[in-house]
């Protein structure tokens, strides 16, 4: 097995102790899982990482351009950002009840995916612009994500108390947080798309088409959008948009990674005709 | 009757419906109906732009009838940058639709086009006061580069153009990345195929007629392409040959198998059959020697208008003009080497590529763009000001 496949399935398997840790902690309420839990995420990203260079040194190319890539560095995003969360606010110790389950089988979905490693990028995709777009999207992903976690235990926080439930912060915490995390995804969305539109009107002279990819980010945007105008605008808080945030990130899921990448578009390679 | 239309323009009921009302049809787009129907039902028709104006005008109304007079804070500013560039970005698209091109012009290597000519373009959309006569001079494909590279970067293909009048012309190689710009139009590449010249003889092997047919590619089940006369809507296909206005003597599918180890050389498959001519078909009668276009002109398909070329893939079958039973004949050879048909002889004498371009003239497109990131930095500042905020 090549090293890359081994660092590969090894954070698979670390994010799966990690995701039931976390789950057991949940239903036992037994803290001490939490950190199992934690230090399994910290352990896969290791391998994560390693194998996201591995490919990137073995293609020479950016490590974002198959479906099965784009999960791998959408969830290395992910991880980096909840790893940082949780090593640095240290307020929400359960929050990868939510997290890991989502990292765990998304990786795992994209070590079925994973084809043999590119040598040459599509020409259309040759730009730093690229980065921009990536970072944004996984980013503005990994954001939402913790948002919607962190709407979880608003929701479970208001229901139960006692044990793991009062150690979390209080509820104008969590709905402060969630807020935060949606603010930032809402802008790294708006980063992603207007630096594709930017990157579009440079490769073709267009900056939108409504193809199916430009669509599901747009309506990914205004799902948020939506989020923040009813936050601001009409005054909700609490459970109603932790909710919310939670039906919003399965939308996310299905926009980004889900449909666009079944359909022949710009983004599965700039297809060229001879 | 005023106040009313502002109270409900400046409604925050009214634009959270409207962003609903935009989110739901953007999903009913891309689910129920999909690509061109989607398209046509829903993003290009009059209620969903209706839709979006609406949003615009509301959020102009809605945001800064409420926000002006207010304190300017560093959130407020962010807002404001925010919610301008929505009415700023429609100022753009409503400007750049009065006035914009967009042509697809094919050409093929050695030919030269006049931009002015509708002709010219196999498409063409223009804003109501676009001007044509802002096009000015010809555009010339003098090369298409295979395999092109910059820097050491495959680029696939590179167009060496030449676009202009007089001594105003600007020559360049655009590819995928990089488009070449001449009086505010833009040129971008786009697809680009073979094209055969093909060459009809006498029995005693005298140049009959001589002209470029451009083919389509078709992908295979195993990946690889063919190349071939036909559309690209109806497949592999032939075309009457010789093309109008010359009287066509059959109908004929040419295909082209590349070598592999050298540009521009190969095998063509010939295959011929009977023409049917319909009644109403008629076209000026072939003479006996040296008509149509001479192959070794200067510019070998001169003599054929850009509409027949783009028409020839659809004069074959579906038109009824050439018959689909039997071949005539049919054969492979080399590029260069002749083939019998009857009484005639026919030649691919050379490859060469044609190549399709987008032509843009987009006015309010840096609007448009600028108001995007101007966007986007409202977000951002506003971001930073909610953050500064809650840790006073």
């Amino acid at each position: 097995m090549k090293p890359e496949l081994v660092c590969f399935w090894t954070a698979v398997g670390l994010y799966g102790i990690s995701t039931f840790s976390y789950l057991f902690g949940i239903i036992a309420k037994y803290e001490k899982l939490f950190m199992v839990g934690l230090f399994s995420a910290l352990a896969g990203f290791i391998p994560h990482t390693a194998a996201i260079a591995l490919r990137w040194k073995a293609g020479g190319i950016e490590p974002f351009i198959t479906i099965s890539e784009s999960i791998t560095f959408g969830i290395f995003t992910t991880m980096l950002i909840f790893l940082v969360f949780q090593f640095t606010i240290k307020k929400v110790r359960p929050l990868g009840v939510l997290v890991m389950p989502v990292a765990f089988v998304l990786l795992g979905w994209a070590g079925t995916l994973m084809k043999d490693v590119a040598t040459q990028l599509a020409p259309a995709l040759q730009s730093w612009w690229l980065w921009v777009h990536i970072i944004g999207a996984t980013t503005g992903f990994g954001s939402v994500l913790m948002a919607a976690g962190l709407g979880l235990f608003y929701i479970l926080k208001e229901k139960k108390s006692g044990g793991i439930y009062d150690k979390l912060p209080d509820l104008q915490a969590l709905d402060n947080l969630s807020y935060r995390f949606v603010a930032g995804g809402f802008i790294m969305y708006g980063l992603m798309i207007i630096s594709g539109a930017y990157w579009s009107n440079t490769v073709k002279g267009s900056y939108w088409a409504w193809d199916p990819v430009e669509v599901w980010s747009l309506i990914s945007w205004l799902i948020y959008g939506i989020y923040l105008h009813l936050r601001i605008t009409f005054g909700w808080r609490g459970r109603k948009l932790a909710l919310y945030s939670l039906v919003a990130v399965v939308v996310m899921i299905v926009s980004y990674w889900g449909v666009p990448f079944s359909m022949e578009t710009f983004h599965s390679g700039f297809r060229i005709e001879h | 009757m005023m106040r009313r239309i502002y109270g409900l323009l400046s409604s925050v009921k009214l634009a959270m419906g409207l962003l609903i009302a935009i989110l739901i049809s953007c999903v009913v787009g891309v689910t129920i109906f999909r690509g061109e129907r989607a398209w046509e039902l829903i993003f290009n028709s009059l209620w969903f732009n209706g839709l979006l104006v609406l949003l615009v005008l509301n959020v102009a109304f809605c945001f800064f009838g409420r926000i002006w007079g207010r304190k300017v804070t560093l959130i407020s500013l962010g807002m404001i940058l925010f919610h301008l560039s929505f009415v700023t970005i429609l100022v753009g698209i409503v400007y750049n639709s009065f006035f914009y091109f967009r042509g697809t012009i094919r050409l093929t290597e050695s030919e030269t086009l006049p931009n002015a000519d509708p002709m010219s373009y196999d498409v063409i959309n223009h804003g109501r006061f676009f001007d044509l006569s802002r096009l000015k001079g010809n555009t010339t494909l003098i090369k298409m580069h295979r395999g092109y590279k910059v820097d050491g970067t495959d680029k696939r293909a590179g167009y060496e153009i030449e676009v202009g009048e007089g001594i105003f012309k600007k020559q360049d190689i655009i590819y995928v990345t990089h488009h070449l710009e001449y009086r505010g139009f833009k040129y971008f590449n786009d697809k680009e195929g073979y094209s055969l010249l093909i060459i009809l003889y006498d029995k005693l092997g005298r140049e009959l007629y001589g002209g470029h047919v451009p083919l389509q590619s078709f992908k295979q089940k195993d990946e690889t392409y063919l190349y071939s006369t036909g559309t690209k809507e109806e497949g592999p296909g032939g075309l009457a040959y010789p093309q109008d206005p010359v009287k066509p003597l059959f109908g004929l599918q040419a295909t082209y198998e590349p070598s592999k180890f050298t540009e521009r050389a190969g095998d063509t498959i010939f295959t011929v059959w009977p023409l049917v001519v319909p009644d109403e078909h008629k076209a000026e009668t072939l003479p006996d020697h040296g008509a149509g276009q001479k192959p070794d002109a200067p510019d070998p398909h001169a003599n054929m208008k850009k509409e027949d070329m783009a028409a020839a893939h659809s004069d074959g079958k579906k038109t009824g003009t050439v018959a689909t039973e039997k071949p005539l004949a049919e054969g492979k050879v080399p590029i260069g080497k002749k083939i019998r048909v009857g009484d005639y002889y026919l030649e691919a004498r050379e490859v060469r590529y044609w190549v399709a371009m987008s032509v843009r003239y987009d006015p309010g497109q840096p609007i448009v763009l600028a108001s995007l990131w101007i966007g986007l930095g409202g977000m951002v500042i506003t971001f930073i000001g909610r953050i500064r905020r809650s840790r006073i």
